[in-house]
């Protein structure tokens, strides 16, 4: 039994958060702060020939100017990601080749924002404009290369060709794919199709600097990554990484959009420059065109099966618009792949080939999801369409194809991030358990006839009703690459400082993490002073991505706590004047063990114990430092389970209810996990219903504001039941895995099945919008 | 950016507040979202229409009579009261969001006729007046208002006036896919009645090729029928509508939605009120 | 140039500029409760209460509201004294990044003062203009009835 653990108990922060106490990055400013605003092309490719800010830089109150022609040429990835980075350095902060519609011209450093806005257009830049690449199916043969002998290349020894417009390519073999394919009864192929889409985290990107008492440069940022971009500011800006602070305070989410060093070496350039403070916030069409994307993608599934369902041969051929920088394209590449072909891990003919291409559109990066969303659209469909074929019910089916506790899949070790993977087994799963209670919780097993092809429900309506599921899985973590660190000391009133790198992104993971050392203490999540995300005073944390936090950092926090129990067990036995083994903790206080008879009498509080060490005998501090590399990412499981009415007049597919059963191992805090699950549901809906960037023929990005793009609000979400279905992970703290990503992949498979169950059609793209679903169902 | 000289004026009476908008680049304030989104530079004045008390809703000489500085969410409460109101109060709400409506004035919106408008469309199948001042001073029907001769001419909204009626029925509808969303079109229809005898009929679309479009063969073609369940059918011809594609949707698509949603709303007035 | 608001109670002189807008004059002085997701009007990061009704402050040019009563989310409740909704919403776990926070409490007071039990409709009517992209508004809504029912159960007005 847990007494801080699997408990719905309150953020940390939370009622800081609700008056508006709170302070995110664009609510701090400092006496004499510049404000910077950013000049993004209006191309999509085009070269600078000259840029003239001699009118800007006449103007009262414009300060500096940064462009190529006063910035060094350093070549870097914005990814946020472990060195050296997976991604190729083939960006510079200020070049003279723009290769989206958005990519950065200048920056203009002035005394107010207005007057910096002002400036902006009193610059003149003189293109000349080339022709773009905007069809990403098209990129791999162009004549026309983004990236053209401007010396970009990869950091690790990974498969790179800018003569071919590759970022990346991926490829893995399991078996003989071609051959079983060929001797399989029955063979289907298949191309699907997502989209870009914006994270829309309601805070945009903002970054501001300045320089402290002692003339270090100081960066505040909305930040998933705080140590990466401490390193990556340093690489650009040539400042020393001992010179550098960077501070992550609370950020209004992140979803991956904020694991991109974008505005930070900015600012730290103006400030560096100038020694003057200097802040510089996006707006929200800034965000939209020019911060990161979740990358389009195009997946071709072709599977030869048996009569009897059993699935011989798949081959996912994954191709990716990276747009017109490769931040992250290997990774989100290899993770289409490695998140989904395990799943149903009996599947002995497995092939992978995915490539990542360039092209003259926005860029790339994390996304919620990381790759699985957009290849489980096609496999959650494949599967379905298996089933359907062979007539199987699909719930036994994934409950009796997918993997287990006690085995593995090849794939784990054949696809890793950048290099090879890492062999494991899967040691905790209830994913059978969450297709059972989500197929009754949902009404499966009645409305899937109900609603399903022969039936006579739908027959003759305008509006017609299907249901449909897809299991899912994703990861928790970057084996033996990702790092945490955590360090607990304690106070004299019992309490306790948790410094930690781990970058809470309103995920609550403070809290967490918190919690966690609350449980190995035995004392109150009150009692924990928690500091997280400052590059001068936590510990080093690779940050807020895949899936980690909990997980990873949460197994550094253990481990941590568990060696301060060490120290105040000792301190404890120490001053109750018996051995170690004999005493225990206890609510706050050392104890001696209850099968000694004195029982009442030995007892001493954290306080005390504290006191102690700090005044009295054998003095020290009670503090612990731990870091934590995980082994293995032991992948959390998901049913996601939907009922979708479609308008067959209007194309309009309403989501009438969604019900998720989640395996996360042991949920830290309930709230919370629900909470996570609960968000990316609704953003997978919205996902799949509707969120798209729409582009000109010129590579501009049409629908740049949330009122175009679309968002859904209070008043548009269907009734969303969520079941935590427990497992136990051996390796993670307490027994937890990650949930915050992987319910984001479900609504795109699912939906897509209930629209087949409605209608018996089946769609390939996404968004499914009203005119496409018309077209759908008119072919 | 609006202009960091900006002049502001508070007049307290509506003539003051056309004589200050005849200089060039002074224009009237209502709620100030239309404004904020122009963000012209060529504004060198605003006139705030606050304190010239035409935040009203009165109800003589058989109309109702609605302040130009009443804001969307005051309309929708007011009408709830109110039978003949209530058409306008259905497809008001479905403007913009709460907090908007709270800001968004029904004059601001006659004067920009925004594509998304939900407020014309109802406003023309109730027969609304608009009154304003200023060089064309007048009552003006809404098609008469939008002719280019008045609605550029520099004047301030007074009110609208909707006469009452009692016999009327009516539905509205937008298209979105979101309750927070520029509609894409928005339709409005009402049908005077005797009986179950159509008196007068007014089928309106807002969001088109040329902004609005009644269909008059359609309304021509229903004066003077008796209610029954053929008459949508027998109608669809005469719904066209044009509209233009964007990179959304193509107008072939507007046109079949549209279509589909004017069938469902006669379907859905005829029905209800056999 | 100055102007004067009444802000959370108490009569403020701001330092702004004419075509500043609400929110702009709000944050610059101090104001930082007050949150700018898009300057659009688009996703309600900026609610405040203008004369008791929920508006967004950006899409409100500041000269037109001088002297007018304001209210942000600190003027609801704050650290040390929490308005009652502001602790249901923390113990619901209806803030995650906590940036949408002060405009749905804005939004969620500004119901629950007028309408002390609200439908579910009326409560999703009431939100339509406040984004939240971390939620998925589930636990705001229940946050919104749980407060609702509370508020009734002491009989007391959202104060
Ligand atoms: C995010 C957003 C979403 C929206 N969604 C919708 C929607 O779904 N449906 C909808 O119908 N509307 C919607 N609107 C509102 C619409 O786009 C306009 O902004 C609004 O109608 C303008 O009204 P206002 O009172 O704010 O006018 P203002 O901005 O104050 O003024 C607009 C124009 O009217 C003039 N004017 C103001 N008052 C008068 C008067 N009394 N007489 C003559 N001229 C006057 C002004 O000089 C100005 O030229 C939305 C607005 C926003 C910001
Ligand atoms: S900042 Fe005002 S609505 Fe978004
Ligand atoms: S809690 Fe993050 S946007 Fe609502």
């Amino acid at each position: 039994m847990f007494k801080y653990i699997k408990k719905p108990i309150e953020k940390i922060d939370g009622l800081a958060l609700v008056t508006g106490n709170e302070k995110y990055t664009d609510d701090f400013s400092f006496d004499n702060m510049l404000h910077v605003s950013v000049l993004h092309s209006g191309f999509a490719y085009a070269k600078i020939e000259n840029i003239d800010e001699s009118a800007a830089l006449k103007m009262p109150g414009v300060v500096e100017v940064l462009s190529y022609k006063n910035i060094k040429q350093i070549l870097y990835t914005t990814a946020g990601q472990g060195y050296p980075e997976p991604s190729p350095y083939d960006t510079v902060l200020f070049g003279n080749v723009m290769r989206f519609v958005g990519d950065n011209v200048c920056a203009v450093a002035a005394e107010t924002k207005e007057i910096a806005d002002a400036a902006l257009k009193k610059i003149k830049v003189s293109y000349k404009r080339l022709k773009p690449l905007l069809d990403f199916e098209k990129s791999e043969n162009s004549k026309i290369l983004v990236h053209k002998d401007d010396g970009a290349f990869p950091k690790i020894p990974v498969y790179y060709d800018a003569s071919q417009n590759l970022a990346a390519k991926v490829e893995a073999n399991v078996g003989n794919f071609e051959e079983a394919f060929l001797s399989s009864e029955n063979k289907i192929e298949h191309t699907f199709f997502t989209q870009y889409a914006s994270h829309c985290a309601i805070e945009p990107h903002a970054a501001v600097s300045y320089i402290d008492t002692r003339g270090r440069l100081v960066i505040i940022s909305t930040t998933q990554v705080p140590f990466h971009v401490r390193r990556i500011v340093s690489h650009i800006a040539e400042i020393p990484i001992s010179k550098i602070r960077v501070i992550k305070p609370r950020i209004g989410g992140g979803f991956g959009g904020k694991q991109e060093v974008l505005l930070e070496p900015i600012v730290a350039l103006i400030t560096w420059k100038t020694k003057r403070p200097a802040k510089l916030v996006y707006s929200r069409k800034e965000v939209f065109k020019s911060s990161r994307t979740r990358h389009g993608y195009r997946t071709i599934f072709k599977v030869g099966f048996q009569k009897d369902g059993k699935i011989n041969a798949i081959h996912l051929d994954a191709l990716e618009n990276s747009g017109a920088y490769g931040s992250h394209a290997l990774t989100v590449l290899s993770n289409a792949g490695s998140k989904t072909l395990p799943l149903l891990n009996k599947i002995e003919n497995l092939k992978f080939t995915g490539k990542g291409v360039y092209t003259n559109l926005p860029c790339g990066g994390a996304y919620r999801g990381y790759g699985a969303t957009e290849a489980y659209f096609g496999y959650g469909q494949i599967v379905d369409m298996v089933c359907e074929a062979t007539n199987n019910d699909i719930i036994e089916y994934y409950k009796k194809w997918s993997i287990k506790s006690g085995e593995t899949s090849p794939i784990f070790k054949a696809l890793g991030e950048g290099k090879e993977g890492v062999a494991m087994t899967v040691t905790s799963t209830s994913l059978n358990e969450c297709l059972e209670v989500g197929a009754k919780e949902s009404g499966w097993y009645e409305k899937e006839k109900l609603y399903g092809a022969n039936s006579t429900f739908n027959k003759g309506k305008r509006f017609k009703r299907g249901i449909g599921m897809a299991a899912l899985m994703q990861g928790s973590a970057i084996p033996e690459i990702d790092m945490a660190s955590a360090y607990i000391k304690m106070n004299d009133d019992g309490s306790f400082n948790l410094n930690i790198g781990a970058t809470d992104l309103g995920t609550g993971s403070d809290t967490i993490l918190a919690q966690i050392a609350s449980e190995v203490l035995d004392t109150p999540v009150e009692n924990f002073i928690v500091t997280s995300s400052d590059t001068d005073f936590t510990p080093f944390d690779t940050g807020a991505y895949a899936s980690s936090t909990t997980y990873l950092s949460g197994q550094a926090v253990l481990k941590c706590a568990t060696k301060i129990k060490e120290q105040i067990l000792q301190v404890g036995a120490e001053i109750l004047g018996v051995n170690i083994d004999e005493v225990e903790i206890y609510d706050s206080n050392v104890v001696i063990k209850s099968s000694n008879e004195n029982q009442n009498k030995g007892e001493v509080s954290y306080e005390d114990i504290c006191r102690y060490s700090f005044y009295q005998n054998n003095q020290f501090q009670i503090q612990a430092g731990v870091s934590h590399v995980s082994p293995k990412s032991p992948p959390p499981f998901a049913a996601h389970f939907v009922e979708i009415e479609v308008d067959t007049f209007t194309g309009i597919i309403k989501v009438l209810k969604y019900v998720a059963t989640v395996d996360c191992g042991t949920p830290i805090n309930t709230t919370l996990a629900e909470g996570q699950a609960e968000g990316a549901i609704v953003n997978g809906i919205s996902y799949a219903l509707f969120e798209n960037y729409y582009f000109s023929q010129h590579g501009k990005l049409l629908n740049d504001t949330f009122g175009k793009y679309g968002m859904y609000t209070a008043a548009d979400i269907p009734p969303i039941k969520i079941f935590l279905i427990d497992s136990y992970e051996e390796t993670g703290p307490f027994g937890a895995k990650s949930i915050s990503e992987i319910n984001i992949n479900g609504a795109l498979p699912a939906i897509a099945n209930a629209f087949f169950n409605a209608t018996g059609k089946r769609l390939f793209k996404a968004p499914f919008s009203p005119e496409y679903v018309l077209k759908i169902l008119a072919g | 950016m609006l202009s960091e000289n900006l002049k502001w004026y508070f007049p307290s009476s509506v003539s003051q507040a056309v004589e200050l908008i005849q200089k060039p680049g002074v224009i009237l304030h209502a709620g100030g979202t239309r404004i904020l989104k122009t963000q012209s530079k060529n504004i060198v004045g605003l006139v705030d229409v606050g304190n010239l008390k035409l935040n009203y809703i009165k109800f003589k000489n058989n109309s109702f009579h609605i302040g130009s500085a009443t804001t969307f969410n005051d309309v929708i409460k007011f009408s709830k009261e109110n039978n003949c109101l209530k058409m306008l109060g259905a497809a008001l709400s479905q403007a913009a969001s709460t907090p908007l409506r709270n800001r968004i004035t029904v004059g601001g919106s006659l004067k920009d006729f925004p594509l998304w408008s939900n407020l014309y469309a109802p406003l023309i199948t109730i027969d609304a007046k608009i009154e304003i001042r200023g060089d064309k001073s007048g009552i003006y029907s809404v098609e008469e208002y939008v002719s280019d001769g008045i609605i550029k001419s520099k004047h301030i909204i007074k009110e609208i006036i909707v006469p009452e009626n009692e016999n009327i029925i009516w539905k509205v509808k937008r298209f979105a896919l979101l309750k927070f969303e520029y509609p894409l079109f928005n339709i409005a229809i009402a049908f005077k009645m005797n009986g179950k005898i159509i008196e007068d009929a007014k089928l309106v679309i807002t969001g088109v090729k040329n902004r609005f479009k009644r269909f008059k063969k359609a309304e021509k073609f229903l004066t003077g029928q008796k209610l029954s369940n053929n008459l949508s059918d027998e109608i669809e011809k005469f719904i066209e509508p044009k509209f233009v594609s964007d990179y959304k949707y193509s107008a072939s698509y507007k046109e079949t939605v549209a279509k589909v949603y004017f069938n469902e709303l006669l379907s859905e007035i005829i029905r209800e009120n056999l | 140039m100055k102007a004067s608001f009444n802000i959370n109670n108490s009569v403020s002189e701001l330092e702004l500029n004419p075509n500043e807008t609400l929110l702009n004059a709000l944050r610059n002085n101090g104001f930082t409760e007050v949150k700018c997701g898009c300057n659009e009007g688009e996703c309600g990061a900026c609610l405040v209460l203008l004369k008791d009704k929920p508006v967004n402050s950006c899409q409100v040019l500041a000269m037109s509201v001088q002297n007018k009563k304001i209210k942000t989310v600190k003027g609801i409740g704050t650290l040390h004294n929490p308005n009652l909704i502001q602790k249901i919403f923390a113990s619901t776990g209806a803030d995650q990044c906590g940036f949408c926070s002060p405009g749905m409490v804005v939004a969620a007071y500004s119901l629950l003062k007028e309408n002390s039990s609200p439908s579910n409709e009326e409560i999703v009517e009431a939100l339509d203009g406040n984004l939240c992209r971390c939620t998925g508004y589930v636990k705001i809504i229940e946050a919104v009835k749980r407060s609702a029912i509370i508020l009734q159960e002491n009989k007391v007005e959202a104060e």
